[in-house]
């Protein structure tokens, strides 16, 4: 049981990766990924959100009408994803505004509604929890990475701290959403082939 | 989802979800509040010290904490509030008191100096104005003589990152360093230009910025209401040259 409560939470980070194996959640993590501190803080946030939404979804699976578990799984997720803006915008103002409409976009995020639907409503809620704290860090693996590509070779720093030699001349491609589609297009190439996952056509 | 419910229990169930969802979000939203708007202040404090040329960075590009920008603030900065009728200062009056729809309205004009060994070195006036999709909020500082502009933020619009966007761009901003407003007795009519000031005017022109390429009409929208928010200030500000 121990074996397959691990592998509920290891399983996305790599062989079942929602970003790379299953190509969810693009859009944030192409739009938030300048900087790793940005992509940091929108890590957190999914994966308190898709975890907590996924505990309470579980709890309530008897109690959900089937005719408008979409509905009740929308009202669950957005008011996390409330909570968590208005946190965000007390505690760290100036990471929030650079992040602006993107945590409200956790929302419509495909791998949130994705784990409550596939596993949530029909787990119980200890699992559930585990799901969505693996698949949340799956994502946040797969952000911080691109962020941490993509800062380095555009600003030279990495976390703000100055990694590339003074004179180094920032890579503007890499800030824009075309350099982000380089890093994930490299990093899904490169996960597939470690894994050995090729799909046939 | 075991078994088919009624649709009263149906209706029951989305009410009840509907009324805590609610009440966790009410909650949230008031106990936050204050610290949200002191946030808020934080920031248009920091927005008027950055266009008085304040360094609001420290040498690692951190941003300097909210105590010291309160202390900056407290030290430096002076508000005043205007007449619209009359260019008149009003005594007793702060900034916070007047409500944003008699800003809005021009009837009361805020305006902040930057005083150094107790004199007035540097002016600064709230500029706000329609973009190409959004309002954008900012300050436009001007020097001692109110001829040359000292620096300017944009701080709040919802113009297309990477294009109209860039207004809140360091290299943006800092373009307008430097550049008159006022000449032979007049306001100069101030404009950020479509593609490069050099290519436009190969004469030189000493109160036109670079425009962003791709948004000609942000940069349009940003020369208007700057020249008619210098336009709302004029009365004062001539009175201030003339002594």
């Amino acid at each position: 049981m121990a074996g397959k409560l691990k592998k509920i939470v290891t399983d996305p980070l790599s062989d079942n990766n929602p970003i790379t194996i299953q190509v969810l959640g693009i859009c944030s993590a192409l739009a938030v990924t300048t900087k790793v501190d940005t992509a940091i803080v929108m890590s957190i946030s999914l994966t308190a959100v898709v975890s907590f939404a996924a505990l309470i979804v579980s709890l309530m699976r008897n109690m959900i009408p089937g005719k408008i578990r979409i509905i009740v799984q929308l009202a669950v997720v957005s008011s996390l994803v409330i909570f968590a803006d208005q946190l965000l915008k007390a505690y760290v103002f100036d990471i929030s505004r650079q992040l602006s409409v993107f945590v409200g976009l956790i929302i419509t995020n495909c791998i949130v509604l994705g784990r409550l639907e596939a596993f949530a409503l029909g787990n119980k809620p200890g699992p559930a929890f585990l799901d969505g704290l693996g698949n949340g860090l799956g994502y946040s693996a797969v952000l911080i990475a691109v962020a941490s590509m993509r800062e380095i070779l555009g600003f030279g720093t990495w976390h703000g701290i100055q990694l590339m030699p003074a004179g180094y001349q920032g890579n503007g491609l890499m800030l824009l959403a075309p350099g982000a589609f380089f890093c994930l297009g490299l990093l899904i190439w490169a996960q597939r082939q470690i894994i050995k996952k090729f799909e046939t056509a | 989802m075991s078994t088919p419910k009624g649709d009263g229990y149906v209706i029951g169930f989305a009410v009840s979800i509907c009324i805590a969802c609610s009440l966790l979000l009410s909650a949230t939203a008031s106990t936050l509040k204050s610290r949200q708007e002191y946030n808020v202040e934080l920031d248009r404090k920091m927005n008027i010290l950055k266009a008085f040329g304040v360094q609001t960075r420290d040498e690692r590009g951190r941003a300097i904490s909210g105590a010291e920008v309160d202390r900056i603030f407290e030290q430096y900065i002076r508000e005043i509030v205007l007449d619209g009728e009359t260019g008149q200062p009003i005594e007793g009056l702060t900034i916070a008191g007047v409500s944003p729809r008699e800003i809005a309205a021009g009837t009361r004009l805020p305006l902040y100096t930057f005083e150094q060994d107790g004199e007035i070195a540097k002016y600064a006036i709230p500029i706000s104005g329609k973009g190409l999709w959004s309002t954008i909020y900012g300050y436009l500082a001007l020097n001692r003589d109110l001829a040359t502009i000292a620096g300017v933020t944009f701080y709040k619009h919802g113009e297309t990152p990477g294009l109209g966007g860039e207004v809140e761009k360091d290299w943006f901003q800092n373009n307008f360093r430097g550049k008159r407003i006022w000449g032979d007795g007049n306001l100069l009519p101030f404009e950020v230009v479509k593609g490069t000031v050099a290519d436009r005017y190969p004469q030189g022109n000493d109160h036109a910025v670079d425009g962003i390429s791709g948004a000609t009409l942000t940069g349009r929208g940003v020369t208007q209401f700057i020249n008619r928010d210098l336009e709302k200030y004029e009365k004062y500000f001539s009175l201030i040259r003339r002594s």
